[in-house]
């Protein structure tokens, strides 16, 4: 297997979207499947280091992560893009970039605001409630929920090892990544994913 | 930039004393090296049988931890057939997979309980439970072709039927198996991306099963100046320079391991357990065997039986509880005292003599972590391991002297041995090495961290 794909994660801040991208990045490293993780925090530090919040220049680190992870699965590697990538618009710019030669994975982090708010783990909404922090997505920017996406995963609900197991057996079912023999890892979530990747049209 | 890669011969049931004491001058490469590094026994899982103990070799874990028992195992307390342990029973992580996951690469050619085989980072190559070269036995599936292509057209996986008269066939089957797959591991010594690679080679335990006689002064059947009387010892000396073939190939500061899973050790007869406990009264027949046949569950009259063994290097007793068993005859309360009982009659079990043969009987909530899946309720060595055992019925004795599934004239040996030779590594004999120390010795050497549930420690 040695087709090279993207992952890429959207969700509020706090989500889970770094929580799960290490797990998927274990599981397949694994599995002995190429994985390069482009985590938004990560690359606010080196690649996107200076850009703000505005959404021009968050559209412009979408934009570099979109850029690297194509050329990385252009070459056989699985990209995870972990980043809060709020506009549709260039998130399918993004995607339709990436579709040229390999196959785009989007994974919706579904959690209640109240719930992200309540959990606060990196202590940034009790600042972006009080006005400390500017353009905070959900509290004072927007945040565009995805139309179509490959898989959602409900990280208010359950555990993170429910929804990694949704997200690796959704790859299993795409055959981006191998199964492995006598592992029932997802097991549970065969149906619910064939039934939504033959209405996404993947499965025929 | 850390450059230790860890290389591993690993040499199914090749036994210290062999190696160490009586050919020590003999085997040149494999004596240097552990004249220049740590070395000595290293004591195999309870069994000290190929499945579970390179698996628990692999993962530092015991067999109760992984779940089965031996290579044939119960799926539940029915009385069926028993089904067979393969890479699909491994739950726990063996070292290939926890260096894919910290990108490191492996190859991993012929370890046992590999098939079918699992994806990882780099490539693997199923053992001996493979039932043939047509299904896939590789990862990446593409590897099965190479290995043809350097091994001569045919990569052998394992010698045919090797519980057999036809010695001239296996012997030099065997030893074709070992050439080939030497020639695969200096091919891809060289050519394979590796941080750590191992293979195992099934020769050694092989010839050991099927010409210990010639070998062995202490066998019922030994004669001097037989014409297989040196078969072992030059097929020692063979694999030792085939050894010293691969040395020179590999990177600079690789740390080498020699192991075996087991040792191997004279073998007086068959005890054959379900006579035995027909004698004492404990097992029950619908009728009469009219001739040696293997026992099944349909022949037993399981009203009047308190329980059942089983045939292998060693033997595994099952008791007949009421509310576990279909047709338990044995209140659960009574469990203990019963099972205390059965123990004492077979640890008092003397040879065709009478005289006491020390056998040794283990409880496996005593000797594992946990016990998971469905374990014997009692495992037992007769005459500690000096007598195998043989499941069949109608034999005519307790004691036999040919095996019920084929010549077979080795038993196994609770210890193997290992040597371990690398940057660091100070030179002597270590006593106290266990099979669960060598995960942990590997992934030490590569600068991993060993994770907190192996339950053996660093070689040091």
């Amino acid at each position: 297997m040695n087709k090279g794909f993207v992952v890429w994660f959207t969700g509020l801040s706090g989500s889970g979207k770094s929580t799960l991208s290490a797990m998927i990045e274990e599981k397949l490293l694994e599995r002995g499947v190429r994985v390069e993780v482009l985590d938004g925090d990560e690359v606010r530090k080196n690649l996107s280091k200076g850009l703000t919040f505005s959404k021009e220049d968050r559209d412009t680190n979408i934009r570099r992560i979109g850029y690297v992870a194509k050329l990385l699965a252009r070459n056989g590697v699985c990209a995870i893009t972990a980043a809060i990538s709020p506009y549709e618009s260039v998130r399918e710019e993004v995607r339709k970039a990436v579709e040229e030669r390999s196959i785009f994975v989007e994974i919706y982090l579904d959690c209640p605001l109240e719930k992200l708010i309540e959990r606060d783990v990196k202590g940034l909404y009790k600042k972006a409630l009080a006005g400390e922090i500017k353009n905070f997505t959900g509290v004072s920017d927007p945040y565009e929920v995805p139309a179509k996406p490959e898989v959602v995963v409900y990280t208010g609900d359950e555990t993170a090892d429910q929804s990694c197991a949704r997200i690796v057996k959704t790859l299993e079912m795409l055959e981006l990544v191998p199964s492995v023999p006598g592992d029932d890892y997802g097991a549970d979530e065969e149906e619910e994913v064939a039934k939504r990747l033959k209405d996404l049209g993947y499965l025929g | 930039m850390k450059n230790n890669k860890v290389f591993i011969f690993g040499m199914d049931c090749m036994e210290p004393s062999l190696v160490f004491e009586k050919w020590r001058d003999e085997l040149p490469n494999l004596n240097k090296l552990a004249a220049g590094g740590a070395f000595g026994r290293m004591k195999s899982t309870v069994p000290p049988i190929t499945v579970p103990a390179w698996t628990a070799m692999m993962t530092s874990k015991d067999p109760g931890q992984l779940g089965f028992y031996g290579f044939r195992n119960r799926k539940s307390y029915d009385y069926e057939e028993l089904y067979f342990a393969n890479s699909a029973s491994v739950k726990e992580k063996a070292l290939w997979q926890i260096l894919s996951r910290n990108r490191m690469s492996s190859v991993a050619l012929g370890v046992p309980q590999t098939f079918p085989p699992k994806p990882i980072n780099g490539t693997l190559v199923a053992s001996f439970l493979t039932p043939n070269k047509e299904v896939p036995y590789t990862w990446p599936p593409g590897a099965a072709a190479e290995l043809d292509a350097i091994a001569e057209g045919d990569y052998v996986i394992d010698v045919k039927n090797f519980r057999s008269d036809e010695k001239e066939r296996l012997l030099e089957q065997i030893h074709t198996m070992t050439r080939r797959r030497f020639k695969v591991v200096r091919s891809w010594v060289k050519n394979k991306d590796w941080d750590f690679f191992i293979f195992v080679e099934m020769g050694v335990d092989r010839i050991h099963h099927a010409f210990w006689r010639y070998h062995d002064v202490n066998h019922r059947l030994y004669e001097k100046g037989h014409r297989f009387e040196h078969a072992i010892r030059d097929y020692y000396r063979y694999v030792d320079e085939e050894i010293g073939s691969v040395l020179p190939l590999l990177p600079k500061n690789t740390t080498v391991m020699v192991v075996s899973d087991h040792g191997a050790r004279t073998m007086k007869g068959a005890v054959c357990v379900n006579e035995f406990l027909r004698r004492e009264g404990l097992l029950a027949l619908k009728e009469e065997p009219a001739e040696q046949k293997k026992l099944t569950p349909s022949d037993i009259d399981w009203s009047k039986t308190t329980c059942w063994g089983e045939g292998g290097y060693y033997s595994r007793i099952f008791l007949n509880v009421s509310g576990r068993e279909p047709q338990g005859t044995i209140e659960p309360q009574d469990y203990e005292r019963v099972r205390d009982e059965i123990k004492a009659k077979l640890e008092r079990l003397g040879d065709e003599n009478g005289d006491p043969i020390g056998t040794k009987v283990f409880k496996p909530e005593e000797i594992y972590r946990e016990v998971r899946n469905i374990a014997p309720d009692m495992i037992v060595y007769f005459g500690d391991l000096g007598w195998r055992s043989a499941g069949s019925v109608g034999t005519g004795a307790i004691h036999i002297f040919e095996n019920d599934t084929g010549p077979d004239d080795a038993n196994h040996a609770q210890y193997g041995m290992f040597i371990l030779n690398g940057p660091g590594v100070e030179s002597g004999e270590r006593e106290g090495v266990e099979i669960y120390d060598v995960a942990p010795t590997v992934l030490s050497t590569l600068g991993l961290q060993v994770p907190e549930d192996m339950i053996g420690k660093v070689i040091d």
